[in-house]
């Protein structure tokens, strides 16, 4: 199975079983999905529906039981440890719920860390990060360590790193979760500026009804399988 | 890489107390190391100081299988030309003639038998120290043939003092026959070592060889050395110079083999020490960077998902095991420093305790030498590496999204 020229994920019969103290337990049942480029999704349901397993099934993160993963033309299911880690650093950015980044690197070194490991040339990287975070808003903050940042201002530091490498995707689990309902819709009205100006795709892993709200294709998922599948205009 | 060198000095630099606390555990185990070392060093060259320095010599000739019978019959063979050459020798500081033999010592209260040694009081200076351990008295003086100096010890047993008559019993070489001369003490030593304060009675070399019957003859060489490592060494050449079919030169280490064996063991304590200690490191350095990396875990993961590769990532763990092992050693450095040198200041008293049959007669102090802030940090260092492999190799191994579950 392949994917189409506009398919971004194309995952088939996606299975995933843990072993939990020697029970087996199935997080993911069979899913058939495919994502395309440019796409703002959220992946919606309940706590154990296995959305977090599914985003880190077809991020490279974990690997599945059984069946396929296509990201980007590439069968990444069937991909080795090393070559998945390169991979994600040259074709997937991420976004996490909370402590995204490396406290000890200033916000300059944490949006750079990916182009360093890419080889990008000093010059290159200083440019884009100063673009970058005017497009994030925080212009004047590259010198301050994330601790001098608050949990806003961290998650779009989180957000310029993961857009900085120029990815094809972006995966987000839960990333406003720890941020207050202000600082939230700010953070997504930004992303979805940055889904619409770049044409990333954007994938959510979420609770939250406000990304749910603005998501343009919602997919809900129960028992490890799609309960619904919703895309809006 | 400069990247995660960076990172890894950052990162051991965040948890500050952690990172003084496991630095300083490393550094005492290495202070603790260079001080024993320098103890081992300094208890070594007291040990042979006092050996050597009170009466042996750093080493002797003798006639082949007199230092096992005593026979005083075996002088050594072609005294003259020895003596020549020995004068031409550059590497002979002192050297000293002397006849030795087992007498009988008696006073008109009491008797002991005693090992009777001839001296020249003239150079027997350099190589004794019998001059200086006099506490009554006083050396050998111009025309006095008959003057005795005995120990401490052994005045107390023969029950005399300063100018009592003694008198002196041996039997002669060839015949058998005994000897007997009265003796006047002229004076008293205090070694504090029990065999020579109660069991040697020296008088000058010409009445011991009169006494003896063997003419102008000897049975001992002592030798003092420019450079004290030939003392040490019985396969430096100058032993076998001297040594052949009739005669036998030797070191103190072939004289006193039980102190080079003494030494030996203190050497091999201090290496069974650095293993002790070096396991006790190990086991701080993995818990340290265990701790560390367990409190980091989804940090490790976000980095791994966004591309760090796995090498990458025990490269980092292994250079925070590096930027350890350098604090640690900088600390144990300093500290084995300051301690040993106000050690060294104040040295450490076991003047009068008697080890391996050497009696320590002066302070002890130890000795610092550049190789111990070489070998031992180095050796701290290789290990803090060796050591930081299991949770560089963990680190490297950990699945991103494992590392994030688990830290949840």
């Amino acid at each position: 199975m392949e994917n189409k020229n506009n398919d971004l994920i194309v995952t088939h019969s996606l299975v995933k079983t843990y072993q939990d103290n020697g029970i087996p337990v199935k997080a993911v049942r069979g899913i058939d999905l495919t994502i395309q480029k440019g796409e703002f999704t959220a992946i919606v349901g309940p706590s154990g529906s296995g959305k977090t397993t599914f985003l880190n099934i077809i991020s490279g993160l974990d690997v599945p039981t059984d069946g396929e993963v296509w990201l980007a033309g590439k069968k990444i299911s069937e991909m080795s440890g090393s070559e998945l880690s390169d991979f994600r650093r040259d074709h997937i950015g991420f976004i996490f719920q909370a402590y995204n980044l490396i406290p000890v690197l200033t916000v300059e070194e944490n949006i750079e860390y990916i182009m360093l490991l890419q080889g990008v040339d000093k010059e290159e990287r200083h440019r884009r990060v100063q673009k970058i975070l005017t497009e994030v808003g925080l212009d004047g903050y590259a010198d301050r360590l994330p601790t001098k940042l608050s949990g806003g201002q961290q998650q779009r530091v989180a957000v310029a790193r993961a857009i900085v490498s120029q990815p094809s995707l972006i995966l987000a689990d839960e990333p406003t979760a720890n941020l207050d309902s202000q600082t939230g819709v700010e953070l997504l009205d930004m992303m979805r500026e940055l889904n619409k100006k770049s044409g990333i795709t954007y994938v959510f892993s979420t609770h939250d009804r406000m990304i749910m709200e603005r998501a343009r294709r919602l997919i809900t998922l129960k028992d490890g399988r799609i309960d619904s599948d919703e895309t809006r205009e | 890489m400069w990247l995660h060198l960076k990172l890894a000095i950052r990162n051991i630099f965040r948890n500050k107390r952690r990172t003084f606390i496991a630095g300083s555990a490393i550094g005492i185990g290495l202070a603790a190391l260079i001080f024993s070392d320098a103890l081992i060093i300094g208890m070594g060259n007291n040990m042979i100081a006092s050996a050597t320095e009170s009466f042996m010599g750093e080493g002797q000739i003798h006639r082949e299988g007199f230092r096992t019978s005593f026979d005083v019959e075996k002088t050594i063979v072609n005294r003259k030309q020895i003596i020549s050459k020995l004068k031409e020798e550059s590497v002979v500081k002192h050297f000293t003639e002397r006849v030795e033999s087992f007498a009988m010592i008696t006073s008109p209260a009491n008797l002991s038998s005693v090992m009777m040694v001839g001296v020249s009081p003239d150079t027997e200076t350099h190589l004794s120290q019998i001059d200086e351990a006099i506490t009554e008295g006083s050396y050998f003086s111009e025309g006095g043939k008959r003057q005795i100096i005995i120990g401490s010890k052994l005045a107390e047993i023969l029950e005399v003092s300063l100018g009592d008559r003694v008198v002196l019993t041996t039997a002669q070489a060839h015949t058998g026959d005994l000897a007997q001369e009265m003796f006047r003490i002229s004076g008293i030593y205090h070694f504090n070592i029990k065999e020579m304060d109660r069991g040697m009675a020296f008088i000058r070399l010409s009445k011991a060889q009169e006494m003896l019957g063997i003419d102008g003859n000897i049975h001992e060489i002592a030798l003092r050395f420019n450079n004290s490592s030939i003392g040490r060494n019985q396969d430096h050449p100058f032993w076998q110079e001297y040594s052949g079919d009739v005669n036998d030169a030797a070191s103190w280490s072939k004289l006193m083999p039980e102190l080079n064996l003494m030494l030996e063991v203190s050497q091999f304590a201090t290496y069974i020490l650095g293993i002790i200690l070096f396991g006790v490191v190990a086991l701080g350095i993995i818990n340290t960077l265990f701790m560390s990396l367990h409190e980091r875990l989804f940090e490790f993961g976000v980095m791994r998902a966004v591309g760090t590769s796995a090498f990458q990532m025990g490269r980092l763990v292994f250079f925070e095991a590096g930027a350890l092992a350098f604090i640690s050693i900088i600390i144990g450095c300093i500290a084995g420093l300051i301690v040993t040198y106000i050690v060294m200041q104040t040295g450490i008293d076991y003047t009068g305790i008697e080890v391996s049959g050497v009696t320590f007669r002066h302070l002890l102090y130890p000795v610092l030498k550049v190789d111990q802030f070489i070998i031992y940090p180095s050796a701290v260092l290789i290990l803090t590496l060796i050591t930081g492999l299991y949770p560089s190799i963990y680190a490297a191994k950990m699945s991103p999204a494992e590392a994030m579950r688990r830290s949840l």
